[in-house]
């Protein structure tokens, strides 16, 4: 029986959240909350300039403070190669990741990690860090994207020639990498167009402003290391951590905290290295816990870009071919998403001629980290808005349009391969069928429509379950929570064994006590840690069901699992009275000894997610405020195993979205200095400035899930930005196409007309 | 069976001399990364560590196992990051 035709007990349900309680009434813990005794506080000095040589750095009257056990600087981590390692989209150079985590021969950003301290109080170390001399030659700085790759840019490394250039270029630049994407015959297809649409987009770096700054807790004794600390993957800040200190990975083990949001921020470490150093050199567990400042200033947000989109479309509303030049900050360090936003770009349409170029480019700003469908939408601003007034100028319905180019399977993809899964035109489809997306308007008000495509991730995960004597059992994953998992996995369990959800307890365990599971991020989850549970389940029915033909003195092959039973397969067995779950676990001793096993596995055959969204807007025209009236979301979520958590995800990546629409921005002063680093200057949508985001529910189960599982997390974040530009332009006739659009420059474009015409 | 197999051109570029397109004899995807490494000595690691594999438009880590058909497309992209 297929994914799409199975009838679920517990799929699809909306149980209690586990995690809901102990959050609200505050036990449950985070990673400032781990204590040890005897720890020691550390604290890092960050650097004041946005680019300077550092001539040298004096820590002998920081050392001397009564109360300061240990200081370090980059010196007290190994150095590594200069080398690119891993896949061109996500290529790490530890030469570059070790001055991230702690400045060498030059700071590249306020905020930039120089010297840390351990002491034994906080006040200690805030003193002590003042005492510690950096001689500093300020160098000029670069912030945006445009003018770091000026011909006269200041450079932040004077040996970085292009990648992806043939041939190589003789002169460094700022710009890391070239990358090019491209099928068809592009000059034909624009050719071929009635309408030529090109527009140039610009969006700014914004942070994932997850809630919980950075926070962790090391010890070192008997030559381990162990570390307590928040984040979205603690197998990945073992393995970092491991490469960053030079400890070998089985002398680390992590413990995983409650997570206070992450979005991608958290795939990556900046203080665990720095944490585990200090307590190895004072033989004392030592807390480093991130202020607000701290996040903003030297934590990865995401690009900001430079963009320029190209459509041609017939009157049909054919588009005939599409280009886009993406230019992404990498930050500091190269290591942008742009190849992501070259991928996505155009994937959700069926187009034959199309290019797409990304440059990677560095400047004075904390490294890029991932944020949300990283890159993706960045691009999908700039095509969406495009695709708006593409559809304008045919004088077509923006969801007819792109119903009219959707991509299906078979779609070729510019990145090579043809789209193996459906969707998107069912998102489409949700979205016209939508009784608000017809329903009048009023004065100032706008609706404005966009997609967004992201690839979902699989890969490595891992299970265990243990099956209790009184029929409960206990599911235990290395995937932090973040989006609900540990209910989903659950869930799955119950489904998958026959038993009920309240008896099994879901748990996210440390480095030793399950195999490896990659990170809590690319929405893969509840898909491939979804799938070693499942596998797990299955080897605990096997043995169960061996088990039972033991107890009935019958063939294996005899004994079926139905509904949390096992069955004697056929009348022809004997007049057997089934044995539940529970029947079976109690005999455990005596059917030969624990019940348990270990699923694991490379997952593969994920789908990638579609999402098609529309908003109503009413713009102030005194004051350029937008007032977001409607937020409709349509998401092919494969199969909702918990649809709370899934319209959660939804709502989110919404808000978010919104946030990056309409307010949210580094701004810096002419030094390179970030003057709105904490939450009140810092915009994010509050409570008070959205509606309730209604998510739509679009179900296209993956067949290559025994659920029908589709990742869900991150493709919401693709289209609001654009679906808010477009409103706005309906609404005022002003087309915005730099981020954010705040009021005073929407007010500025209503009163002088200065915003490009639809 | 004989299978399709597209490298992206950046991974041509640098492995292949600039050609993208090869037909290979295999069973599974452990026999093309081995028919590849004997073709151009070094690119089987890469294939393994760096990328992600596209059969027939299914995406998949580059494991050994996964299994191909006849006339199968085999695409190797750049391995997809997490957010």
């Amino acid at each position: 029986m297929s994914a799409a035709q199975q009838s679920f007990k517990w799929i699809g349900t909306r149980p209690v959240r586990p995690d809901g309680v102990p959050k609200v009434i505050g036990t449950a813990k985070y990673g400032a909350d781990y204590h040890l005794a005897g720890e020691l506080y550390g604290k890092i000095l960050r650097s004041p300039h946005a680019h300077a040589r550092i001539r040298s750095i004096d820590t002998s009257r920081a050392a001397a403070l009564p109360g300061v056990k240990a200081v370090m600087t980059g010196a007290d981590l190994p150095d590594h190669d200069f080398a690119y390692i891993g896949p061109e989209r996500l290529a790490v150079n530890f030469w570059h990741v070790t001055r991230n985590i702690m400045a060498r021969e030059k700071v590249l950003y306020e905020g930039h990690a120089v010297a840390a301290v351990a002491a034994t109080s906080p006040a200690i170390a805030k003193q002590a860090i003042e005492l510690i001399q950096v001689d500093y030659e300020v160098l000029p700085h670069v912030i945006d994207v445009d003018a770091a790759m000026a011909e006269d840019a200041p450079l932040l490394f004077d040996d970085m020639i292009t990648r992806g250039v043939e041939p190589a270029p003789s002169r460094p630049s700022n710009v890391s990498k070239r990358i090019q994407f491209e099928m068809g015959d592009l000059d034909a297809g624009f050719a071929a167009a009635d309408e030529v649409i090109e527009r140039h987009y610009k969006t700014k770096p914004i942070h994932q402003a997850y809630i919980e700054p950075q926070a962790c807790l090391a010890n070192w004794e008997k030559g381990k290391g162990e570390l307590w600390s928040s984040s979205q993957g603690h197998f990945a800040v073992r393995n970092l951590t491991a490469k960053l200190t030079g400890i070998t990975i089985g002398d680390i083990k992590v413990n995983p905290a409650e997570i206070g949001g992450g979005f991608g921020g958290k795939t990556v470490v900046y203080i665990e290295p720095v944490a585990l150093t200090l307590a190895k050199k004072t033989g004392r567990p030592v807390r480093i816990a991130m202020s607000r400042e701290e996040v903003f200033l030297a934590t990865g947000p995401t690009s900001g870009a430079s963009m320029t989109v190209k459509i041609g479309v017939k009157r049909d509303g054919t588009i005939t071919a599409a280009e886009a030049i993406l230019k992404y900050q990498a930050g500091a360090f190269p290591g942008s998403p742009v190849m992501n936003g070259c991928m996505c770009a155009f994937a959700p349409y069926a187009i034959p001629n199309q290019r797409t170029t990304g440059y990677d480019v560095v400047s004075n700003r904390p490294k890029a980290a991932a944020y949300r469908a990283p890159g993706s939408p960045i691009s999908a601003f700039a095509v969406e808005s495009t695709m708006d007034i593409a559809a304008k100028a045919i004088g077509m319905d923006p969801v007819d349009f792109r119903l009219k180019n959707a991509a299906t399977p078979g779609t070729q993809m510019v990145y090579g391969p043809k789209l193996a899964h459906g969707g998107y035109v069912e998102t489409l489809q949700a979205i016209k069928n939508h009784p608000g997306y017809k329903a009048p308007l009023g004065p100032n008000q706008g609706r404005g429509v966009a997609s967004g495509y992201w690839f979902n991730g699989a890969g490595d995960s891992a299970a265990t379950i243990t099956v209790n004597a009184d029929g409960t059992a206990a599911i235990s994953t290395g995937s932090p929570d973040i989006g609900g998992s540990r209910a989903s996995m659950a869930m799955m369990a119950a489904e998958t064994l026959g038993i009920d959800y309240d008896a099994i307890e879901s748990k996210v365990v440390d480095t030793e006590a399950v195999p490896y599971c990659h990170v809590t991020g690319g929405s893969r989850v509840t898909y491939a840690t979804g799938m070693a549970v499942i596998e797990a389940c299955k080897k605990v029915i096997d043995d169960m069901r061996r088990r039972a033909a033991m107890i009935w003195d019958v063939d294996v092959d005899a004994v079926v699992w139905e509904d949390g039973h096992a069955r004697p397969a056929s009348s022809n067995v004997g007049d057997l009275k089934p044995l539940s779950f529970k029947e079976i676990a109690s005999k455990f001793s005596a059917t030969g000894g624990p019940i348990g096993a270990t699923g694991t596995l490379n997952a593969g055959g994920q789908a990638p997610g579609f999402s098609t969204q529309f908003c109503d807007v009413e713009v102030d025209p005194e004051t350029g405020r937008v007032t977001v009236l409607r937020f409709v979301a349509a998401q092919d979520v494969g199969r909702a195993i918990h649809p709370s958590y899934v319209e959660g995800q939804i709502q989110g990546g919404v808000v978010q979205g919104i946030g990056w629409a309409l307010n949210e921005e580094y701004i810096y002063d002419d030094a390179g200095h970030m003057t709105n680093a904490g939450f009140l200057d810092y915009r994010v949508p509050v409570a008070s400035d959205v509606p309730m985001i209604e998510p739509v529910l679009v179900e296209v189960p993956n067949p290559n899930h025994p659920f029908g599982v589709k990742g869900v997390g991150e493709v919401n974040i693709c289209p609001p930005m654009a679906a808010i530009a477009n409103a706005v332009a309906n609404a005022t006739g002003r087309r915005m196409q730099d981020l954010p659009i705040s009021p005073p420059r929407l007010l500025e474009a209503i009163d002088e007309r200065s915003g490009t015409e639809l | 069976m004989t299978v399709r197999v597209v490298l992206s051109t950046g991974t041509s570029i640098e492995h292949t001399g600039g050609q993208k397109e090869f037909e290979i004899e295999a069973r599974n995807l452990r026999g093309v990364i081995k028919a590849m490494e004997e073709r151009f000595p070094g690119i089987g690691e890469f294939l393994e560590e760096e990328t992600t594999v596209a059969i027939d438009g299914e995406l998949h880590e580059s494991a050994y196992f996964q299994p191909l058909r006849e006339n199968a497309e085999v695409y190797f992209l750049p391995k997809i990051e997490a957010g």
